[in-house]
Formats: structure tokens, sequence, C-alpha cells
């Protein structure tokens, strides 16, 4: 592909996506002040007293006394200059909050993500590689078990499992209470504590892609080029590499750029369960607390990443299949 | 805190007659050790405790909320403290005097006192706190400040205030908590809430801030320069934040934190720490605040406006089941709408314990028959967000009311719109717990006189009037003598448990949960919000 | 039809997930039959283990049986996941129709739409529908629906491109048939098998975002559900692992056998792909 070509669809696809991105922000602004009570109602409620006065001072305090539409301009034209705003509840810069929270999600998604697409593929090439086998249909049926089963619980019968029976790894948070660790030890820390939230979240994933490997490495082996190369006495080994896999994972690519954004909404459910300090668990406390600043800053953070993520997607997917034109 | 409870009514009445009525200065130097000191206190040591939610910041006034409190009430301190029977005991002001009409309050402060900035303490800090910090940020304050009408330092260390009638209770708005005093140099003229400051914040108290490693730790360290001889005994805090209540529950497990209070430990945990020995489980240090827990109960709706039916949904409820399944026993039944420990409860106003039977036949008597499906009255309950004992509180109450055929249909809404809702007035029936701050008139009456009628939450919201109670809280309100007051008040309390304007569940009790070395931890009426100069390591 | 019904028996796992399936809506119906006592009623001591005191799965930390529980909770997985698929096929069919049936600056706009769609995590965004607007039954099902339909859009739509171009939709063009009649008549009935496979797996998906929400205390505090049930013994875990093992086994049961069914019904329309799975 020409180096300006290229240059005019990345620009063309981040010039999109911010569009998208906007009109994300401008829907969840929307939506949330659809939702009963404001800030100033949570923080009076757990002050145990409240007057008129001492209501209408937070909503001043936190821009909440403005009309609704001045509030949303703000907003939006803040988070053009990437300014988030305030949190109104601990009082701090949002970006502050994302960037300490941020990196727990990012580890523990990054990790499941790996290990999921790892193992999917690992998994789906083999069982398609020995179809009708007593290990395809294991697979098939390891697959599917992990496919139906809720999150949540996965995460919790692994606590009762590995911490509550075996004692072997931590059951919550990211690092020891108070252990004072430094150097080699803290990674060793986090390691510990990683496995089992990175696993409960790899799972549910590692089905999809392992079904979505076998299947399309079934559906490409039939296909004429690879009987050509077959033909052509190509070694098994070299087809199946060069050939099969190489066309196979382009679904399991797409399937990926579409899937990490859920992996975000999965992280809610694995951080509530093992107490992971990410920002899943940072945004569905800020529903609750109605921080319309930090949730916000939370989706839009999100969001980037998502449509970040499909840009890369397509990329990909034009490098590995030259095929397809991105310009189209 | 149990048999003993009883008699003291009597007693707290004549020492707060000694206090307000008579112009007695204080006992000079009572320390609250006097009681509890068994050993001699060591200097040196840490103490790791936790908090949770994390505060925004660390400014009484700013924020009034628990996990605020509990941390800044070592690094401020306010003019007096209150022992287990709410007696006001010297803090920044060493001693106090009441003019015979109970209109002139005057107080002598400590001496030497410093900022931790290092500037000195004077009378002017005291009158900026209260005639305009406090004023203008806490509504609890704002509502009692405003009968004042006069206040000034006639010396740099003596304040006078002047209200404008007798106000009894006004003895106990000076605890750290309600009126913490902050330095008049760094806020005067200023936006307090905005005030960059406030990140820093600055002091009497004999712990100075010195870091906050957000999501992490907040680190006290010890002041040297404190006015008090000798205190504090311990060199550093640190309050750990962990969200997580099963991981608080290991950390104090496994003692890399000392000290547990308030809401850390779930209820269903407590009985397993009151197992392991190295640990104390101290349920007093909550006097001060009195939380009482009732279902909120909208007069508006239909037939929650009828004594009768109120009477028969208490009845309903088996208190001690809820005490002991899901509070795990930590805590008392209610006995009616003042707490126990608060200032004028009569132990002889009773509400009626549990006897479905009875409800039932009420109900009858109301003409509220079962239908075809056996309901009498079908109503809508709010669940109260704060936590999962609260959702089950909510399940077992259902349950006991379809008992006398009363179905409830539950809403479960999030903190933002419970408190909107509340105030709002669009509710029927809900759960709320609240501080009575001591005294019928600071944090009971709130709850009942029609001209509090608000759209406020923690106001009386359910619309409940009658002007029997009215009066009868005036009266209190009013009396100069805590004699009087007591009359009016038990007088009062018959009335409530016979109206049952809410239906009250049960005195809460947070458990303060702490390794026993540490001696002194809690040495009065507001627990593990004081200053905690006394702890030391035995 | 006979046809496809051999198809589909000749499949040992869609046979064992009809048949599951098949004992998780007997369960639903007859739970009132089986257990009649209220599920929320503290029917025994807290914590009782299974098998002590006459409960088969234990009681929870209020003494309510989780066998009693986790049978009514059948009806209302089932009743949620059902619902809200149907709905989410509504809208999907019909903007998936519309968007393929009509082309251009149409579909155009419907595909942006879904795509924008798409971009919020769905989880997350169902999270946002049911907080706002106050857990209950009919909410959760809105924001299930509401969440689920972009997939069916996009499915529907591929079809309608490929099949509008065929004679027997030609040849009723020409005849001057409606146009809904043509959507409706001619197109959709073609178009079934690929609905019909997405949506009994939409069916599994939507019960388990359920039990997600009721697991994160967005479940409608009225009707007992596994989600619900699991939520409320996590805290307990250590003292009752019973209270989140049984209910999870439901739902796992539950969404298997939607998946299997899902996976037979696929395999028994397209016979082509069928026949490689050997």
């Amino acid at each position: 592909m020409e180096p300006a070509a290229l240059a005019r669809f990345v620009f063309g696809r981040i010039a999109k996506a911010a569009l998208v991105v906007l009109a994300i922000v401008v829907l969840n602004f929307v939506l949330i002040r659809l939702a009963p009570g404001d800030p100033a109602s949570v923080i009076a409620g757990q002050s145990g007293a409240a007057d008129p006065q001492f209501m209408e001072q937070l909503r001043r305090q936190f821009g909440l006394d403005r009309p609704l539409p001045e509030q949303l301009w703000i907003y939006v034209s803040r988070i053009v200059m990437l300014d988030l705003g305030v949190s109104h509840r601990q009082q701090r810069a949002v970006v502050d909050l994302l960037a300490e929270r941020l990196p727990a999600t990012l580890l523990l998604t990054g990790a499941a993500f790996v290990f999921a697409i790892s193992m999917g593929i690992l998994l789906g090439t083999l069982a398609a590689r020995r179809v009708g086998t007593l290990a395809d249909t294991l697979i098939t049926i390891l697959a599917l078990a992990c496919y139906a089963t809720p999150l949540f619980w996965v995460g919790l019968m692994l606590v009762l499992l590995f911490s509550v029976l075996l004692d072997w790894l931590p059951a919550f948070g990211m690092t020891s209470v108070g252990a004072n660790l430094t150097g080699f030890a803290v990674i060793v820390d986090i390691g510990r504590h990683l496995v089992l939230p990175a696993l409960t979240l790899g799972l549910f994933y590692l089905a999809i892609y392992a079904r979505l490997t076998r299947a399309s490495m079934l559906e490409v082996a039939d296909q004429d080029f690879v009987k050509t190369a077959r033909a052509k006495g190509v070694p098994e080994g070299r087809i199946l590499r060069a050939h099969v896999l190489r066309n196979a994972l382009l679904p399991v690519i797409t399937f990926a750029g579409i899937q990490a954004g859920q992996l975000i909404g999965g992280s809610i459910l694995v951080e509530t369960v093992f107490a992971w300090p990410g920002i899943g668990r940072l945004a569905f406390d800020a529903l609750l607390a109605r921080d319309y600043n930090l949730l916000l800053g939370v989706f839009f953070c999100t969001s980037v990443m998502v449509v970040a993520f499909n840009i890369v997607t397509d990329l990909l997917y034009a490098l590995i299949d030259p095929r397809i034109e991105v310009a189209s | 805190m149990a048999p003993n409870r009883r008699s003291p009514a009597g007693l707290r009445r004549r020492d707060f007659l000694a206090a307000a009525g008579a112009t007695l200065a204080a006992p000079a130097v009572l320390g609250p050790g006097d009681a509890l000191g068994q050993g001699t206190p060591r200097r040196g040591g840490t103490l790791n405790m936790i908090l949770n939610p994390e505060p925004p910041v660390l400014v009484l006034g700013v924020n009034n909320q628990g996990p605020t409190l509990a941390a800044a009430s070592k690094i401020y301190e306010g003019l007096l403290r209150y022992d287990f029977q709410l007696r006001p005991q010297p803090a920044l002001a060493k001693s106090w005097t009441v003019s015979p009409d109970g209109t002139l309050y005057t107080f002598n402060l400590q001496e030497n006192v410093k900022w931790h900035d290092g500037r000195p303490f004077t009378a002017d800090d005291v009158v900026f706190s209260i005639g305009k910090f406090h004023m203008e940020l806490s509504p609890r304050s704002r509502a009692i400040f405003q009968r004042i009408t006069e206040i000034a330092a006639p010396n740099p260390t003596t304040v006078t205030i002047k209200i404008r009638e007798a106000f009894e209770p006004f003895l106990l708005m000076f605890d750290v908590t309600a009126t913490g005093i902050v330095p008049k140099h760094v806020y005067d003229g200023t936006d307090f809430r905005n005030n960059p400051a406030n990140a820093t914040p600055i002091g009497t108290g004999p712990f100075k801030f010195n870091e906050w490693r957000r999501g992490n730790y907040i680190h006290l360290t010890r002041f040297a320069d404190y006015w008090k001889p000798g205190q504090p005994y311990l060199d550093d805090i640190y309050y750990r934040i962990i969200p997580d209540s099963a991981s608080r529950g290991l950390a104090l497990q496994s003692g890399q934190v000392q000290l547990t209070q308030s809401n850390d430990i779930e209820p269903f945990d407590v009985p397993r720490f009151q197992q392991m020995p190295n640990l104390a489980v101290e349920t007093k240090g909550w006097e001060y605040y009195g939380p009482l827990s009732w279902i909120e109960v909208n007069h508006r709706v239909q037939p929650l406006g009828d004594v009768r039916f109120r009477r028969a949904l208490s009845m309903a409820i088996d208190r001690n089941f809820i005490l002991n399944r899901l509070w795990f026993g930590v805590g008392k039944v209610a006995t009616g709408a003042f707490s126990s420990a608060t200032r004028f409860h009569d132990p002889n106003a009773r509400i009626a314990g549990y006897n479905p039977r009875e409800a039932a036949a009420l109900l009858d008597a109301m003409g509220l028959r079962p239908d075809a499906q056996g309901v009498r009255a079908r109503l809508k309950f709010l669940h109260l967000p704060y936590g999962e004992v609260w959702t089950r509180l909510g399940e077992y109450l259902r349950q006991a009311f379809a008992q006398i055929g009363v179905q409830l249909t539950m809403e479960s809404v999030d903190a933002g719109a419970w408190a909107r809702r509340l105030a709002e007035w669009d509710y029927e029936l809900s759960i709320n717990f609240v501080y009575q701050w001591g005294d019928p008139t600071l944090g009971v009456e709130r709850t009942y006189v029609s001209s509090n009628i608000q759209r406020v939450t923690f106001t009386n919201t359910g619309g409940y009037s009658n002007p029997q109670v009215d009066a009868l809280f005036e009266r209190g309100r009013t009396a100069v003598r805590a004699e009087d007051r007591q009359t009016a008040f038990s007088e009062l309390q018959r009335l409530l448990v016979a109206e049952v304007p809410q239906i009250w569940l049960m005195e809460l009790a947070f458990p303060t949960i702490y390794d026993r070395r540490y001696k002194d931890v809690i040495v009065g009426g507001t627990g593990v919000q004081a200053s905690f100069g006394d702890v030391y390591i035995g | 039809m006979r046809d496809f019904a051999r198809r589909f028996a000749r499949n040992v796992g869609a046979v064992f997930g009809l048949v599951l399936l098949l004992a998780v809506l007997a369960l639903a119906l007859l739970a009132p039959v089986l257990f009649p006592v209220d599920p929320w009623q503290m029917a025994g001591v807290p914590f009782a283990p299974p098998l002590e005191d006459g409960f088969l799965l234990g009681t929870d930390s209020l003494g309510r049986d989780v066998a009693a529980g986790i049978a009514h909770g059948a009806h209302i997985s089932l009743l949620v996941g059902l619902v809200s698929t149907v709905a989410a096929i509504a809208i999907g069919v019909t903007l998936g129709a519309v968007a393929g049936y009509a082309g251009g600056r149409i579909d155009d706009a419907i595909m942006r739409f879904t795509e924008f769609f798409q971009t919020i995590p769905s989880f997350v965004f169902a999270i946002v529908l049911v907080a706002i607007f106050t857990p209950s039954i009919s909410s959760i099902i809105a924001a299930i629906a509401i969440v689920s339909w972009p997939p069916v859009t996009r499915v529907v739509r591929g079809e309608f491109l490929s099949l509008r171009s065929r004679e027997f939709v030609q040849a009723a063009i020409v005849l001057g048939q409606s146009t809904p009649r043509i959507i409706f008549g001619q197109i959709l009935p073609n178009a079934l098998s690929p609905i019909i496979v997405l949506g009994s797996l939409m069916v599994a998906s939507a019960i388990l975002l359920e039990s997600a929400l009721s697991f994160l205390g967005l479940g409608d505090p009225n009707v007992m559900s596994w989600g619900f049930m699991i939520g409320a013994g996590r805290s307990v875990i250590r003292l009752a692992w019973w209270m989140s093992v049984f209910p999870g086994v439901a739902i796992f049961l539950t969404v298997l056998a939607l998946n299997l069914v899902g996976e037979g019904l696929s395999d028994a329309l397209n016979p082509r792909l069928a026949r490689r799975r050997g």
C-alpha cells in the first residue's frame, strides 16, 4: 500500500472515530442526567444533615446550577482540550483518577486477552487439525462449557478453590496490604494477584477464539487455493502456517477488535469479584454515586480505546490480507 | 454498655445541670483516661487503621462524611470533647462557664497552643471558625449557630458567645466533629471549599498531616509541639484505603492493620473476630451519634397515615431476629424515638413487642380485610442502598409484613436516587438511619416536628404533623433547666411510642475492632472520631 | 421439515441440549408445585448445609431454601432471556430489513447507527440503562434488548442484500406487490434460518447478562433470580459455598443447553456445514 493512501486512510478513520467518540460522550451525558438524583443529593444523603443552602452550594461548586445545554457545551468544549474536569465526589482531577486506575485494568484485560487469544488459537488449531477425534471433542466441550459459564461465577469458584480451599493464591486485591515489598518481589506479588482475575476474564474469550479458529480453519482448508497448494506438494505444516492459519485468523482478528471493548464490560464484573482496583469498578461506583464527570471520563477513555483498537484491527487486517484495500 | 445504662439518665441530668445551669467551671483537667488508664502510657509506635471509603478531602466542614471525620479528628480539635455519658470535657477550651440565664457562654482556652504550621492559636481562630467557617459550610452548625447574637474574643485566650435565648444543648455543639477549629490565617477571606490549602490540612491536633497517597494510604505523624504534655504517644498513624470488605477482614486478621471502625467489617464477620483472643471488639464510642434505624414512613400515603396501621406494622417485626440474624448480635433493639445513648432517653417508654396476632387484629379493626390473595394492603418499599445488610433487612421486612397481609413491592435504587426520592417525598416506605448527636433537640426533633417538613433529606420528609409533638419538642428545646427538659421529653417519648410516626428498628452499633496491645483507644462518646492523643502501645 | 428433524436428531449434543432445556423449562413451570412455599420465606435456620434439615441444597443467610430459589429463579431467567431476545430481534429485523432492502443512503445511515451502538461496550451500556431506569423486570428486558440488536441487524441486512436480487423477489416487484408484502411475504421467510440460530444463542447470552446485572445488585428486587442468589452468596462464600455454587450450576446448564440447541439448529439448517463437522 502506498504511504499516501495509508495516511489518508488512517486520517479518515481517525476523523470518523472522533465523531463517534463525541457522539458517545453526548449520549452518555444525556443519559446520566436522566437518572434521578445528582452528586449533591448523594453527598447530602451521606453527610447526615442538609439544608437547601448546602445543596445549592454544592451544586454551584460542581457547576450543576447552570442550564443543561450550557453544561453540555462546557463539558464538550473542555473535552476537546482533553480536560475531563474534576470528580465531584473525590474532588480530584478525573484524568488523575483514570491514570491511577487505568494501568490496573490494562494489565488485567491485557493479560486476559493474551491468554485467551493465544490459548484459543492454539486449541482451535489443534481441534481443526484432528476433526472428529477425542481431542477435538474435548476441546469443543471445554469451549462450550467456558462459553456457558457466567464470568463472575467462574471467578467465585476459582476463589473458592484456589484461595479458600487450597490457599494457593490471594483472593482479593492487586497487592498485599502493607507488605512494603520492593523490586522483583512487587512483580511477583502483583503476578500472584493477577492469576485468578485474568484467568476468569480470559476463559470466556478463550472459548470464543477456540471455536472461531476451529470453524474458520475448517472453512479455509476446503478452499481452492489450499487444495492447489496441496496438489503442488507443499508440505502440510507449511500449508497450515502459510495458507490456512493466515487466512483463518482474519475473522478471529475482526472479532478480537470488536471484543476489545467488551472486555471493559467484563472487567467490571471481574474487578468486583476480585476487588481489583481498575476503571471498571471505578465506573460502577461513579454511576451509583452520580459522579457525572468521573463516569463520563471513564466512558470517554474506554470509547477512545475501542475506536483506536478498531482502527488498529483494520490496519492489521490489511497487512494480513493484501486483497483487502484499506481505502474502500 | 447494657445494665448501668438505666440509672445514669438521672445522673447525667445532674451533671448537665452543673455545667449549664450554675456558673461553674468544669473540673480542671479531668483526663478521659482517668477511668481507664490501667498502665502508664509509653511513647512510640505506629497504628495502622482502615479508612473506607477514601475521603475526598480532610478538612472538616468542607466535607463532613464519616471517613473525613475519622481522619480529620486527629488533625483538628474542637473546644470540647465528650465522655460516654456525653458530659463535656476540656479540649481546646480549658474551662467554660454559662451565665445563670443560659445565654452567655465563656470559654477559657488552653495556652501555648500552636498550629501545625507553627503559628500561635488564638481566640480569633475560634471566633472565625464558629462565626464564619462552619456557619457557611455546615448545615448542621448553621441550624444551631444562627442563635448566636454575638461572638467575641475579649483576649487571646477567651471567647464569649451570646445566644438569643437559653439553649441547654448548646454545649454539645463543640466537638471536633461538629465544630472543628480551623486556622483563620489560612481560610479568612478565601473560598473555603476551593482553597488550595485544603490539600494540606493544618490543625492543632496531636497528629499532623504528612502524606496522602491516593488510593493507598494517608499518613499522619506525631505533632511535637502539641499542647498537652507528653501527648501524643504514637509516632505515626497510617490510614490504609481498602475498598473491598473481604480484603479489610483479611488485613485485620493478618495483623496488617490494627484497627477497624464503622462499617469496615461486615456484620457477619464480627463473630469471627470476637473469637480471636488478640483482638478487642468494642461497641462503645457511638453515644454522641446515637445512630437509630427505622422504617421511614410517608404519612401522606394511606393507610400509613393511620396510627393503627403503623402500630400493626411495628408489631409485625421481630426486632430480635433482625438483631441476631442480620447484625449478628451487634447493636440493640430500638425502644422508641430516642436512642438509649441519647440524653433524656426514658427507658419506661417502650414500643410494643413482636405480636403478629395482635397486629392482624388491629388491621381487622380498621376494616382492612384480606382479599382473595390474602392481602390487606399493598405498599412500595424503597431499599436503602448502603450495602448488603440493608437489602437483607428489606427482604426480611417483606416477609414479616406478608404474615399480617401487607404486601411490599420492593424498589431498589442507588444512593443518588434514594436521596432524591426521599427528599422529593416520592416514596411510601423506606429505611433510614439518623444520628441523634446526643440530644433530642439536636438530632431527634428534625424528624418529627411539622415546622421541619421540607424537601431535603434528613428533615421531616414523611410529613408527620402533630401539634402536641411540636409543643413538647418546643418545651424541651426552650427549657433552661435539664430537669424541665427531662419532664417534657419523657412525656414526648410516651406520646411518640403510641403514635409510631416512624417504625423504629435498631440502635446501630459499629464495632471498633482493635489489637489489644493498643490501650485507651475508645475513651469517649465519639469513639474513633477522637484525637487519639491518649492511645499508646502497652 | 422431516429432513431437518432427522439431521437435528443425529447431533448428540443438540439432543442432549434439548432434553436439558426441556428439563429447565419443566422446573420453571413446576416450581410452584415442587416448592409451594414462597422462595423468599425464611423456612429454616440460616446457613444450613445441603441435605441438612431437609433442605436439598441448603439454606442461605436468612434461612431461605436455596433449592426453592433455584426452581423459582428458572422462571425469571427464561422469561428475561426469551422476551428480551424477541424484542431485540424485532428491532434488529426491522432495521436490517429496511437497510438491506432500501440500500443507498438509508442503508448507510442505519449501518452507521448500528456501528455506533456496537462501539459502546454492551455490558456497561446495559448497566447504565438499568441503573437510570431503576432495576425492574421491564427495565432489565429493555436494556438487554437495546444492547443486543445490532448483530441481528447486520445478519438480516446481509441476507436481504443477497436475496433482494434473486428472481423470485424481482418477480414479485414486477407483479406490483407492495413493499411490506415483499419484505414479510417473500424475503423474510427465506432469511429465517440464520435469525433462528442467532436467536437461540441470544437467549443464552441474555440469560448470562441478566444474571450479571442481578449479581451486581441491579436485578429486580421482587423476583428471585439466579444472579441475585450468587451475589448474595458472594460475601459469605467462606461460610456457605452452596449459596453461590448451585445457582451458578443452574445458569451453566441452562446456557449450555441453549448453546447446544443453537448449534444443532445451525447444523440442521445448513447441511453443507454440518457435514463438514463430521
